[in-house]
């Protein structure tokens, strides 16, 4: 059976909100992020076993830029990288960029997403499960990448996830809009 | 047939899903440890000791039970890591060992006796006399029947044995008769029964090549996919091959388990338990079949009908083809 990918892409306007240099804050952000995620879960990252020094490389096809991601607990390492510099990672993960944030929270099954073509995986693919097993069993929370406690991480849970949720849902009528007739 | 209220048995990869499985509704949860003792061996996947520990601790918390996988066989002169495992799994606290290898069943059955054995799948046992073997030597108290009994010799089974059976109703299926496969490790050096893994990761490659993306293992081609098609973890045993000119799922089409429907037809023929598979599968994915299949089950053990049981399962398609298994044989 052949389907029609109709998978939520980000609005043409959110888009151009985030041109290439953009997203150049963010790998020191991000880095920073994972860092202090590992100083306060360990145990998180053992999960990876051999794979945390592989380098993922996580393109968002919505945005101008991609990252290059080693998950390697409080020696990880974040970059934002052009789309053309993929071939010296062990891992290449492609998808809408509101798709793979909602295999992080969780909202999504990254296996179905995966064998319905929605997202493409190409490279080591043990490394991609250990990824993916990692960040099933994570539970991860903006609030765990934000380093944020008590009644402020719940304020920045809700916020961000019902955000998402909104841009999920924006994105879902836009691409019901454009999809053919079936 | 059975007395008590049937036992629902659910997989959990990981800590989380096995929370997960036990919000849901599940009676029991089987999981395994990050080695090669147990049949669903892949990279982060599976519990350390300190991790079983702890599900242990918040399954009971629940009402839940735990059951740990050691079902693969030990390698010849090596069966420490295996002991090992049963020693941890019986120190965590764990309701059950389920185990196959002979080795195994006679450590924790020596060792470990307050400790409840049950026999995997892996040893293929679907006879009284196999079973009573197990029985009488090991002390093993549950079966999970191999996937190739029809209901009615499920039924004439339970009533030659005095232990409990476990049957699987949902989740992938194998082909090849339990802990029989040889194809995996014909094609990667490693299998399901020695290893704990079924076309291990590290030799499967998903290549797009000539508009089309191409699954192999180990450098066999196991499936090409047009675009837009959905993929699919390459097996050998479900793989599409071309065999006198003709393409086709060579030895097993890719369809699923599915006897929700069956559940009734399971209970009356004495089984104890039903089993979920999937330990390699999310929490989101457990979570909504464990959900559905407790419906079902509590709506079985109330009386509820065929109808009722078929709209609670509805959902629970995986997207694949199902299939009634050998519980519905009608070739023989």
């Amino acid at each position: 059976m052949v389907t029609e990918n109709t998978e939520p892409r980000l609005a043409a306007v959110v888009r151009h909100l985030f041109p290439a240099f953009a997203g150049l804050p963010l790998g020191p952000l991000l880095t920073l992020s994972l860092r202090s995620l590992a100083g306060r879960q360990p145990r998180l990252f053992d999960r990876l076993g051999e794979h945390r020094t592989a380098c993922y490389f996580i393109d968002p096809i919505d945005l101008a830029f991609a990252f290059a991601v080693v998950p390697d607990g409080e020696r990880s390492i974040v970059r934002v990288v052009r789309k053309n510099e993929a071939a010296a990672s062990s891992v290449l993960i492609r998808g809408p960029i509101l798709t793979l944030l909602s295999v992080l929270d969780g909202t999504l099954d990254g296996d179905a997403l995966f064998f319905s073509r929605i997202i493409s995986i190409s490279g080591r693919t043990e490394a991609v499960l250990a990824l993916r097993n990692t960040i099933e069993d994570a539970e991860l929370r903006p609030a765990d990448l934000l380093g944020l406690r008590g009644a402020l991480a719940r304020l920045a849970d809700t916020g961000i996830l019902g955000a998402l949720s909104v841009m999920r849902q924006m994105a879902d009528r836009n691409s019901r809009r454009k999809a053919p007739e079936a | 047939m059975t007395s008590g209220r049937m036992e629902l048995v659910c997989p959990a990869g990981t800590p989380a899903t096995l929370r997960a499985a036990v919000q849901a509704g599940a009676d029991a949860v089987y999981c395994g440890f990050r080695d090669e003792t147990n049949a669903r061996n892949f990279p982060g996947l599976n519990f350390s000791a300190a991790e079983l520990a702890e599900g242990v601790r918040y399954a009971h918390d629940h009402g839940s039970k735990v059951m740990v996988a050691i079902n693969t066989f030990a390698r010849v002169n090596d069966v420490d890591l295996w002991k090992k495992a049963a020693d941890t799994a019986a120190e965590c606290g764990a309701n059950a060992i389920i185990a196959a290898d002979i080795a195994v069943l006679d450590h924790v059955a020596k060792n470990h006796g307050p400790t409840r054995l049950h026999l995997s799948v892996q040893a293929a046992a679907a006879t009284p006399e196999a079973i009573g073997f197990y029985a009488s030597r090991f002390g093993v108290r549950r079966v999970v029947l191999p996937r190739v009994l029809s209901v009615q010799e499920i039924t004439a089974l339970n009533r030659l044995i005095d232990v409990e059976t476990e049957a699987f109703v949902f989740g992938g299926l194998c082909v090849m008769i339990e802990g029989r496969c040889y194809l995996s490790s014909y094609a990667t050096g490693k299998s399901p029964n020695l290893n704990g893994v079924c076309s291990p990761p590290e030799m499967v490659t998903y290549d797009d090549e000539a508009n089309s993306t191409v699954a192999r293992l180990s450098g066999f081609t196991i499936d090409r996919y047009e675009p837009g098609e959905p993929v699919g973890y390459p097996t050998l045993c479900k793989g599409r091959f071309t065999a006198s000119g003709k393409t086709s799922y060579l030895f097993e089409d890719p369809v699923s388990l599915n006897a929700g429907g069956m559940i009734a037809g399971l209970k009356a023929a004495g089984v104890t338990a039903l089993k979920i598979e999937g330990r390699q599968r999310g929490r989101g994915y457990v979570t909504e079949v464990v959900r559905a299949f407790r419906k079902a089950v509590d709506a079985v053990e109330q009386g509820g009908d065929a109808i009722e049981i078929d709209r609670i399962l509805a959902g629970q398609s995986e997207g694949a083809r199902q299939t009634a298994g050998a519980y519905n044989k009608k070739w023989r």
